[in-house]
């Protein structure tokens, strides 16, 4: 239901600021218990959106050619060589 | 009247130099009018001086509207007059200004109707790192004229790059640094490099070219661009025009990052951001990533803490409503509230445990950090040298308090020694008259029959005097 993928989440920063004024909302009470409540779990998605968004990313290293190819970098130079 | 302003010195000098006045008859005067003599100077000067180089700092320029430029050159005891026609000026590719160092070439001639001598300059050039600071001053003045390095231009970095960009040399120092510090505080980060020469002829432009390529690759939402350290020339690529352009240009944001602290490329002042060293631009987009990982963990926390507050909030209610359930009559109300409040607690105590969960797996990761940083060997060792300072301290107060005891006892034995009763515990003894005002001295101040007083070490005695002696 919450997965990363969760299409009503624009992209990682306008998650943040959803989730800083849901959290500011929250805070300053005066809501009734079902708008707490769906705030609530809102918050939770988009917390672990970002989060999820923080660790997705792969580590990869690639060239880009001057004719606009895409090909991944020699060992020696992404550092991954065990003799750095 | 009229010949007395019909002075020689206004004929010509041929009808002169054969009518000498009587006055001064030396046969080989020779008086020239004034152009005449400017002349000769000028014909002399020009032919002399026909191509002279000079050096000087050039002073009061100004381009009059013909387009020819005049200006001074001078060094510390002497100017010169100069000026360049527009012919010439147009091969200059500085514009002069005061304050340069230049090499003027050109010659020699007299302006005559001030009667003042000057070059005129076939060529100017500027003097040793002049050409290229002269390059760079104006192609920052142009571009700033064009506002290329508004700061209302300048674009935030993206909080959480998902590809970063970077164009810069394969040979370098630079791509070795920026992803060394990005594999140690990244780790799952994605780079795309676009190799260029970053020094020499038409560097510039293949840094300018793989600017413009590389911020087309989908998903790369920031570029670096830079090289590491060096000389002003081998920056040079940097304070060019192409690569000011391909930076201006971007549609992401740009961070240059030139080795060179201390010298600011046009490259820095069109990027987004600047960051010294190539290093320093891969910690840039590092930070933001640890700076949001932060951000959205506190967030997490006061979430939940909101949710835990409303439970307690809500159970105490229905707690409160139970308790009043036999004295009021909406026992059905009632019911329904406290349906109404378990469902709700069910749903939040869910959601608390995944929150709990996530929240419990993102504290091991922080503590994990923490642990890194050592952070509990720190304090035990701040803890240590606390209780050093302490015992310290104790030490010091317990040492000045032994040796003001010993002076106060040192003290106290001097005045026992001059106090009168210690003389009295060694066995002697005090005579005082009847009325105790007075200790006897004298046998002479008694005479028999008197009542005298003796104080001893301890108790005194009444006596009667039986005889003076």
């Amino acid at each position: 239901m919450s997965s990363p993928s969760d299409n009503t989440i624009r992209d990682f920063e306008a998650a943040i600021a959803e989730l800083e004024s849901i959290v500011k909302k929250l805070e300053d009470g005066d809501l009734s218990l079902e708008q707490s409540l769906a705030l609530y779990e809102r918050g939770v998605t988009l917390s672990k959106f970002c989060h999820a968004r923080l660790e997705d990313a792969e580590r990869r290293i690639e060239l880009l050619s001057e004719r606009g190819e895409l090909r991944p970098a020699p060992a020696g130079l992404s550092g991954d060589d065990p003799n750095r | 009247m009229s010949d007395l302003f019909d002075l020689p010195f206004e004929e010509d000098p041929e009808t002169l130099t054969t009518e000498p006045e009587p006055e001064a008859p030396a046969p080989t005067r020779r008086i020239f009018t004034v152009t005449e003599l400017t002349v000769r100077v000028r014909d002399h000067l020009e032919e002399r001086f026909f191509e002279v180089w000079v050096e000087g700092e050039l002073s009061g320029v100004r381009l009059y509207n013909s387009g020819h430029l005049y200006f001074t050159l001078k060094d510390s005891s002497s100017l010169l007059k100069g000026l360049m026609f527009r012919s010439a000026l147009r091969y200059l590719k500085f514009k002069p200004a005061d304050g340069l160092h230049v090499v003027a070439r050109g010659k020699l001639s007299v302006y005559e109707p001030k009667g003042e001598y000057q070059i005129v300059c076939e060529h100017l050039e500027p003097q040793g790192l002049g050409g290229l600071q002269l390059a760079f001053d104006q192609l920052k003045t142009r571009l700033q004229a064009e506002g290329l390095f508004d700061i209302a231009k300048k674009r935030p970095l993206p909080a959480l790059p998902r590809k970063i960009g970077v164009v810069t040399s394969l040979d370098g120092a630079a791509i070795r640094d920026i992803l060394k510090v990005l594999r140690r505080r990244y780790r799952n980060v994605h780079v795309v490099i676009r190799p260029t020469r970053v020094q020499g002829e038409g560097a510039a432009a293949e840094i300018a070219h793989g600017l413009r390529q590389i911020v087309k690759v989908p998903h790369v939402d920031v570029v670096i661009v830079g090289r590491g350290g060096g000389s002003l020339e081998d920056l040079w690529a940097f304070n060019e025009e192409p690569v000011a352009r391909a930076i201006a240009i971007s549609p992401i944001p740009v961070i240059s990052a030139v080795g060179h602290e201390s010298d600011v490329t046009i490259a820095d002042l069109v990027a987004d951001v600047r960051a010294p060293t190539p290093s320093a631009a891969a910690e840039l987009v590092v930070a933001r990533k640890e700076e949001f990982s932060g951000r959205i963990d506190r967030l997490h926390e006061r979430l939940v803490s909101c949710a835990r507050a409303r439970v307690q909030r809500l159970s105490r209610r229905v707690h409160e409503l139970s308790g009043r359930r036999a004295l009021a009559g909406y026992t059905t109300r009632l019911a329904m509230t406290q349906r109404r409040a378990d469902e709700l607690t069910r749903a939040l105590t869910d959601s608390l445990r995944t929150a709990f969960t996530v929240r419990t797996r993102r504290l091991q990761v922080t503590e994990r950090r923490l642990d890194a940083f050592d952070l509990g060997r720190r304090l035990a060792r701040n803890r240590a040298a606390l209780v050093g300072v302490d015992a310290r301290l104790r030490q010091t107060v317990v040492a000045r308090t032994h040796r003001a005891r010993a002076r106060l006892g040192a003290f106290a034995g001097r005045l026992d020694s001059l106090s009168p009763l210690a003389v009295l515990a060694r066995g002697y003894a005090v005579c005082w008259n009847d009325d105790r005002t007075r200790a006897i001295r004298d046998a002479a101040d008694v005479s028999a029959g008197d009542t005298i007083h003796v104080t001893l070490s301890r108790g005194s005695i009444a006596a009667k005097v039986s005889d003076v002696e």
